[in-house]
């Protein structure tokens, strides 16, 4: 019912390639009176090649549905149908800190050799930290790491969990420029979970918005991502209003 | 309106530039404020700087010195306890006729079979426990049950089991180091970070990919917790051993030279146990430097600091 699998669900346009089709998904936490909602008849559909950020307040269930789109929750209902090849990167670069660095990027991958590894981490600009333990990478480097080791797979979805969530503002510039020229060369579709509209605007081709367990709103990110620029201040102020923040301008 | 300014401005304007230093201390103590210099050049009074091992070995030096003088004034009888000197001319007569080493050798192969099958057993059961379900309900509470019981008080037991051969004593030593083995690493195995095997499942890893990459790495420095304690453990658990009508080994040295009053010898038998806990503490300290390199890379002075 819910194990992902890369054939397709009748029904769908086969002219489209979906990276993720999910219908009808709910998702329940505890039974009886203590059963709490958070997702319930969610549909989502997300070409390949797409890049989807999704915003919503705390709490809103937008970590659960990255969850079972990496097939780490079972106790779904619904049908839930997401590309094979998919990589995610946590929040916490949950790298092992008893395998080098290169080893922690190739873990998992059959054949792998660590110029596999070598090659991945230059395409993050880690490579020189290929030999280094785990502990010893800053935050910033820890996340690129996580990055190099979910690009190794050639995913054809990637699933982003905050990334950039516990980076400094710096370093998080630099990371989320590094995504988006990852994205560009490789083009997986990514489901790219956030509460910075900032950075939805900035990488997203599509901006989802999740509230009370379900896509609330769902809009195309147009025109230019020039931060100042009029069409950007509209757009960060709609979706501002959607996640309840009404004064525009001066929240973030 | 005049505009007051928050800071008293200097008495003289401006201050010359060679004497900017000078006049801002000046300034900065007509204000009250106290300051003090952390680093440069300080008239500290020099001392003599004696090399802490050897301040350490001093107390050593001044028990060893009243127990000599004790001895030597007639205070000490040697049949009560023999002194320094008399102690260690005993090693050298033990040593020299071989029965020291003899007895080392008997006692260290009674430690070393005993620990080996007592560190299978605690991996055995702590994997069996700790990586699934039906074994936890099956291992554990038996274990836990049977690590309140004083393994040294099974020596009557065990006696009527299995004789007073090399059987009793290495089961009993098997047996005192298969539950700290045990504890620990069922413990470590409890306590691996669920976001990492979440990551490694993420990863594509089986389950028997999860238990060597991540679950192996988690549980290692709890396992050799486990092999230090079981190491202690293990002597004590000779010393009992060694009581049950040993016909070789330091416990029966011991008590061979308890019958005949010789109490440097006993001395000599609770220096050489005392060397060997050492020495295996030693080992261990060397198995955790190889097998968690990693650890090196964010502790290098907690072992140290931990045990001030």
């Amino acid at each position: 019912m819910t194990t992902p699998t890369t054939s397709r669900p009748t029904g769908t346009t086969p002219t489209e390639a979906l990276a993720v089709d999910v219908r009808a998904l709910g998702r329940t936490f505890g039974t009886g009176d203590a059963a709490t909602t958070v997702i319930s008849d969610l549909d989502l559909a997300v070409p390949a090649g797409q890049f989807v950020a999704l915003l919503g307040a705390s709490g809103c269930g937008k970590s659960t549905l990255l969850r079972v789109l990496a097939g780490l929750d079972a106790g779904v209902t619904g049908d839930v149908t997401v590309a094979r090849n998919r990589a995610v990167a946590f929040q916490a670069p949950r790298l092992l800190p008893w395998k080098k660095v290169w080893r922690n990027v190739v873990l998992g991958v059959p054949g792998a050799t660590r110029e596999t590894a070598l090659a991945a981490l230059r395409e993050v600009r880690l490579e020189h930290r290929a030999d280094a333990w785990p502990t010893t990478l800053s935050g910033g480097e820890a996340q690129r790491a996580s990055l190099a080791r979910a690009l190794v797979r050639q995913p054809d979805l990637l699933l982003l969990d905050e990334p950039f969530g516990a980076l400094d503002a710096l370093t998080r510039l630099t990371a989320q420029e590094l995504v988006r020229e990852l994205w560009h060369a490789h083009r997986p579709a990514v489901v790219l979970v956030t509460h910075d509209v900032d950075e939805a605007l900035l990488l997203a081709d599509r901006v989802l918005v999740m509230a009370h367990g379900r896509i609330e709103h769902d809009v195309a990110v147009t025109g230019d991502r020039e931060h100042g620029s009029a069409g950007y201040v509209e757009q960060r102020r709609r979706l501002l209003g959607w996640l309840g923040v009404h004064d525009g301008e001066g929240a973030a | 309106m005049t505009v007051t300014a928050r800071h008293p401005a200097p008495a003289s304007a401006p201050v010359p530039a060679a004497a900017t230093a000078v006049g801002a201390a000046a300034t900065a103590e007509a204000r009250g404020l106290v300051v003090e210099q952390l680093s440069g050049s300080t008239d500290r009074r020099r001392r003599i700087r004696v090399p802490r091992s050897v301040a350490r070995l001093s107390g050593v030096v001044v028990v060893l010195a009243v127990w000599q003088l004790a001895a030597v004034t007639g205070r000490l009888p040697r049949t009560f306890l023999g002194s320094p000197v008399d102690v260690a001319r005993a090693a050298g007569h033990l040593i020299a006729d071989g029965e020291l080493p003899a007895a080392i050798g008997a006692s260290l192969q009674r430690v070393g079979v005993g620990l080996v099958l007592g560190l299978a057993a605690g991996i055995v059961l702590a994997l069996v426990s700790g990586l699934s379900r039906i074994g936890e309900d099956l291992v554990d509470a038996p274990v836990q049950m049977l690590r309140t019981v004083p393994f040294a008080g099974l020596v009557p037991l065990l006696i009527i089991w299995l004789g007073v051969g090399e059987t009793p004593k290495i089961v009993l030593i098997a047996l005192g180091v298969t539950f700290p083995v045990y504890i620990n690493l069922s413990a470590g195995i409890r306590q691996v970070d669920p976001g990492l095997v979440e990551a490694g499942r993420t990863l594509g890893l089986s389950r028997l990919g999860l238990v060597r990459h991540v679950v192996a790495g988690a549980a290692l420095p709890q396992l050799l917790v486990g092999v230090r304690i079981a190491l202690g453990v293990s002597w004590l658990a000779l010393v009992f051993a060694e009581q049950i009508s040993a016909t070789s080994g330091i416990g029966y040295l011991m008590t061979s030279a308890q019958e005949l009053l010789q109490t440097d010898t006993i001395v000599v038998c609770l220096v050489v146990y005392a060397l060997l806990g050492l020495l295996a503490d030693l080992v261990v300290r060397v198995l955790e430097r190889v097998l968690l390199p990693w650890r090196r890379s964010f502790t290098p002075d907690d072992v140290q600091g931990g045990t001030r």
